[in-house]
């Protein structure tokens, strides 16, 4: 790991306090039982939960997700149906549909929301659950978990599902409409993300990782 | 107590505290963010992002998302004209959570920022729980208006069956997403602890 830069005198830090991120209340970090969220005093945002089942419950989903991920890239996703022809699409055809029809940037940003983001959401919080979990002190481990919480409103699979009923319904009325294995996948890969994300806390693996080399003295 | 006032910041990406001297700048030593007590530029980011934003809400709500050509014939969709469309011909639950995500939220969501701005800027003392209940609100909500873009984007994929009907996306579609997209970059640069600050 890249040892601290030195320019700076060693920082004082207060490893058991804590500022609420929408009003900077300080409030002490509590201990909390499994399942259990601190919420700020003052206006009521949550500061810091302790999801049950450790880091193993959200290994376990995020597992879940990468293989459902895969399995809904893979597979036809919905075949339409017009006197007799049809058309195959998987989620990927969405956004290269727009890049064919002369849209490059918007094939971009579908791209980036329904593909890329969930990728990189996943496999990074996968890589450093494992890292901590594992106790190796893999690279890149602090870059990707800063990443995490910022991929986070990026990740567009649920909006992406309601544009999925919105089109059936569209379409209902000209054509016959089948759903392939990949959408299946799909349901299941937004239902696990989600129960990812609720037992993934970003703060207890930043309090296991710890400082770079040259810790500052407690406060 | 708050952290500023006892010259404590918390870094922006993990949380830890640091005493800043002064209004020093440095790097968090646990995951190597820089530091600062508050956002940087804040309230001109926000600013810059949303202006942009409603800039782009005019192309995005006059011209066509996309343009669906059938036997010869083209007809043309607007944001409006496919929420009012999905109330005729769909159910109309769908057509109001669309109505929700793609017209109303976009517009409310420019009118909250702008609030949050000019109160800030004023240094308004009023409704601060409502305040950041609103910001919180407007963070969560902001994504579900690209759902308007996912249809042309699914409908384009579909409907490509040679002669009877093709869906072309319209100029009207990349406005509408610089809107959201926008508005997604000016609410992240929103500072809400500004609204607490003396």
């Amino acid at each position: 790991m890249r040892p601290m830069s030195l320019r700076h005198p060693p920082v004082r830090s207060y490893s058991e306090l804590i500022a609420c991120h929408e009003c900077d209340t300080l409030s002490q970090i509590p201990t909390l039982a499994p399942g259990r969220a601190a919420r700020c005093r003052c206006c009521g945002s949550v500061l810091l939960r302790n999801p049950k089942g450790g880091l193993d419950r959200p290994i376990a989903l995020y597992s879940a997700a990468f293989i459902l991920l895969l399995l809904a890239n893979a597979f036809p996703f919905l075949t339409l149906e017009i006197q007799g022809r049809s058309e195959v699409t998987n989620i990927f055809g969405a956004s290269r549909a727009l890049y064919e029809a002369g849209m490059g940037e918007l094939a971009v940003v579908v791209f980036l929301t329904t593909i890329v983001a969930p990728a990189l959401l996943i496999t990074s919080s996968l890589y450093v659950l494992l890292a901590v979990r594992l106790r190796r002190p893999l690279p890149a481990l602090r870059t990707l978990l800063a990443w995490v919480s910022q991929l986070q409103p990026w990740v567009m699979l649920d909006v992406f599902m309601l544009g999925v009923l919105v089109a059936f319904v569209k379409l209902g009325n000209m054509a016959t409409m089948h759903v392939g294995i990949s959408l299946f996948a799909f349901v299941g890969l937004i239902l696990v993300s989600a129960a990812a994300t609720s037992a993934f806390e970003p703060h207890l693996l930043w309090q296991q990782i710890g400082y770079r080399r040259g810790k500052p003295h407690a406060g | 107590m708050r952290a500023r006032d006892v010259g404590l910041a918390s870094c922006h990406s993990c949380g830890l505290l640091l005493h800043l001297p002064g209004a020093g700048h440095t790097h968090c030593p646990r995951c190597g963010s820089a530091m600062h007590f508050r956002k940087v530029n804040s309230i001109s980011t926000t600013w810059a992002f949303l202006l942009a934003a409603m800039i782009a809400y005019v192309p995005a709500n006059l011209y066509p998302v996309m343009t669906v050509v059938s036997f010869g014939k083209a007809q043309s969709d607007t944001i409006m004209s496919g929420v009012i469309y999905l109330f005729l011909h769909g159910d109309w639950p769908l057509a109001l959570i669309v109505f929700v995500a793609s017209v109303l939220v976009p517009l409310l969501k420019m009118c909250a920022l702008v609030y949050l701005l000019i109160s800030v800027q004023r240094k308004s003392h009023l409704r601060k729980h409502q305040r950041t209940r609103l910001y919180r609100i407007v963070e969560l909500v902001g994504r579900w208006s690209m759902v308007d873009i996912f249809v042309v984007a699914l409908l384009a994929a579909l409907v490509n069956v040679g002669a009877i009907a093709t869906i072309e996306p319209g100029v009207g579609a990349i406005a509408f997403t610089s809107v959201v997209i926008l508005t997604i970059f000016a609410a992240t640069n929103f500072d809400p602890r500004l609204i607490w600050d003396r």
